[in-house]
């Protein structure tokens, strides 16, 4: 198996009692990319997420991370989950210190990391604030800070900015660009939003409706920053949008 | 009506509460051979009791020794309540193993063992302690218990990816989720634990709030009975506003600044 390979996912099968989900599915994501997974509601991309990640066991089928079963205490990687998951009894900084403090990193790098936090996510003005004081969309920057903190080798998010308003949606799209490009992470990103999946990602990974397969592993080959407006990006869009409804 | 026009409104709708409570008992205590004693008979008799000693002790020596019981059964209810709370929220198989056995001695009321600790214990100190830790002891467990039952796993999940381990997901992690149910636990517990003291102490003590209750009981002296209720209620309340500002000490995140 070539080296470069960070996922590696083989004939991975999950069914909830009689509901199979997904149906045999078979892929690679190569070390360094950036791979958005968009699918019908309920297709099952939550699932996948919590099946890499160990916090379900596969029907069948396998899912290694650097050739090895995903272990969170081994590899470095962090998780945005769909629903808001801060720490409501920590404040804003504790909690995008939580991880790094887990993970025992020096005081250094964690006052270094937290400050970088704070500034590219704007969350300065609210550092002693609880998360509950926050508005929805504040809180959940806060769990993105929490898993940006760690420089993730394995980022992966699940529908982080779907409640998002827009400006602020934009902004943080750069910023995880920004992040995967600095640290060279590969990142997982879901969501329902095409013009988000094409300005993101390097490759579509589309799935058909239950049981789920992969429909399409669509390349995405625009040079960045990306235009929205463009023709090429507009001619993309349409495209995953139809692929996502022709099942 | 202007927000400063409210806010003494607020003010006084309290004083109006007391005022009609005591304008309704001074009624309901007039006329010869009242079995109500009034408000008047009431603060004298309660005066009378602070300085002159019945059963060789005046009313705030009675109020330390029912405080004091209430206390160290406390002290107890609460590390082994939270204990078992966590081991049998925590842990499935302690659950397994002990909660049969709990949730067959939970339901019978907590008075109901009087007769049989005191006939354990005799009448010294224990018995009425043991009473009070077993009235406290339940409702710590059982707040505790399913605080951690119904703890949000997404929390638990966060913390699983982020490489926690198994004492870090429960000491950093299901702890402080479960602080305030641990803490509702505990205010039940405080009014569980005075209702047994009393209970206890009403039955077999020879000081005591309960005492001193049993005691007006048996001379027809209402005013002292009544003094001791009213006592009663008004130390509950400051145990009770202590116990909210522990709450704002443990659980600063529960109350905004900003809001
Ligand atoms: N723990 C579970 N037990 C039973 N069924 C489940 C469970 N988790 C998910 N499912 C079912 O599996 C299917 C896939 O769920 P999943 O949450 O992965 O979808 P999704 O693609 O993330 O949806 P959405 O777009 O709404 O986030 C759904 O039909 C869901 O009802
Ligand atoms: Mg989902």
């Amino acid at each position: 198996m070539s080296e470069d390979v960070k996922v590696k996912v083989r004939g991975l099968t999950k069914k909830f009692g009689d509901l199979l989900v997904l149906d045999n599915i078979s892929f690679d994501v190569k070390k360094g990319d950036f791979v958005c997974i968009v699918g019908p509601t309920g297709c099952g991309k939550t699932t996948f997420l919590n099946l890499l990640v160990k916090l379900l066991e596969p029907t069948e089928g396998q899912i290694l991370i650097d050739n090895e079963p995903a272990d969170p205490k081994k590899h470095n990687m962090a998780f945005v989950f769909q629903e808001p998951s801060a720490y409501q009894w920590l404040t804003v900084e504790e909690n995008i210190q939580y991880g790094l403090k887990i993970k025992k990193y020096p005081k250094d790098v964690i006052e270094e990391r937290t400050k970088e936090i704070m500034e590219t996510l704007g969350l300065e003005a609210v550092r002693k604030s609880y998360p509950h004081e926050l508005s929805a969309s504040l809180e959940q920057r806060v769990v993105i800070g929490r898993a940006f903190a760690l420089h993730p080798d394995l980022l992966l998010m699940d529908e982080p900015y779907a409640q998002m308003d827009i400006k602020v949606r934009y902004y943080l799209e750069d910023q995880v660009i920004k992040l995967w490009q600095k640290t060279g992470s590969t990142v997982l990103f879901i969501t329902h939003n095409i013009e988000e999946a094409v300005y993101l990602s390097e490759k579509c990974l589309i799935l058909s409706n239950k049981p789920t397969t992969i429909k399409e592993e669509k390349k995405i080959e625009l040079p960045r920053p990306r235009n929205i407006a463009s023709s090429e990006f507009i001619e993309l869009r349409e495209y995953v949008t139809s692929q996502i409804k022709w099942w | 009506m202007n927000s400063a026009d409210t806010k003494k409104w607020y003010y006084m709708l309290p004083i109006i509460s007391i005022a009609i409570l005591l304008g309704g008992w001074m009624l309901v205590a007039q006329g010869e051979g009242s079995m109500i004693p009034t408000p008047y008979a009431t603060l004298m008799r309660f005066l009378d009791i602070c300085v002159h000693p019945i059963s060789k002790a005046v009313l705030p020596v009675h109020m330390w020794m029912s405080l004091k019981r209430v206390l160290i059964a406390f002290v107890f209810a609460i590390v082994l309540g939270i204990g078992l709370g966590v081991g049998l929220g925590w842990s499935t198989s302690f659950h397994a193993f002990a909660d049969p056995v709990f949730e067959i001695l939970r339901p019978i009321p907590p008075i109901a063992w009087i007769p049989l600790v005191i006939l354990w214990c005799g009448i010294g100190e224990l018995p009425k302690v043991v009473i009070v830790f077993i009235g406290s002891f339940v409702p710590i467990v059982l707040n505790t218990y399913s605080g951690i039952k119904e703890i949000d796993s997404l929390l638990i999940n966060a913390g699983l990816v982020l490489g926690a381990n198994r004492r870090q997901l429960l000491t950093e992690i299901t702890l402080p989720a479960t602080t305030p149910a641990i803490l509702a636990g505990i205010r039940t517990a405080l009014s569980s634990g005075w209702m047994c003291v009393v209970a206890a102490e009403m039955i077999a003590a020879k000081q005591g709030v309960g005492f001193l209750i049993v005691r007006g009981q048996e001379s027809g002296d209402t005013a002292l009975i009544v003094a001791c209720m009213l006592v009663i209620g008004v130390v509950s309340l400051l145990l009770s506003t202590i116990l909210s500002k522990l709450e704002g000490v443990l659980c600063p995140w529960q109350f905004s600044k900003t809001k």
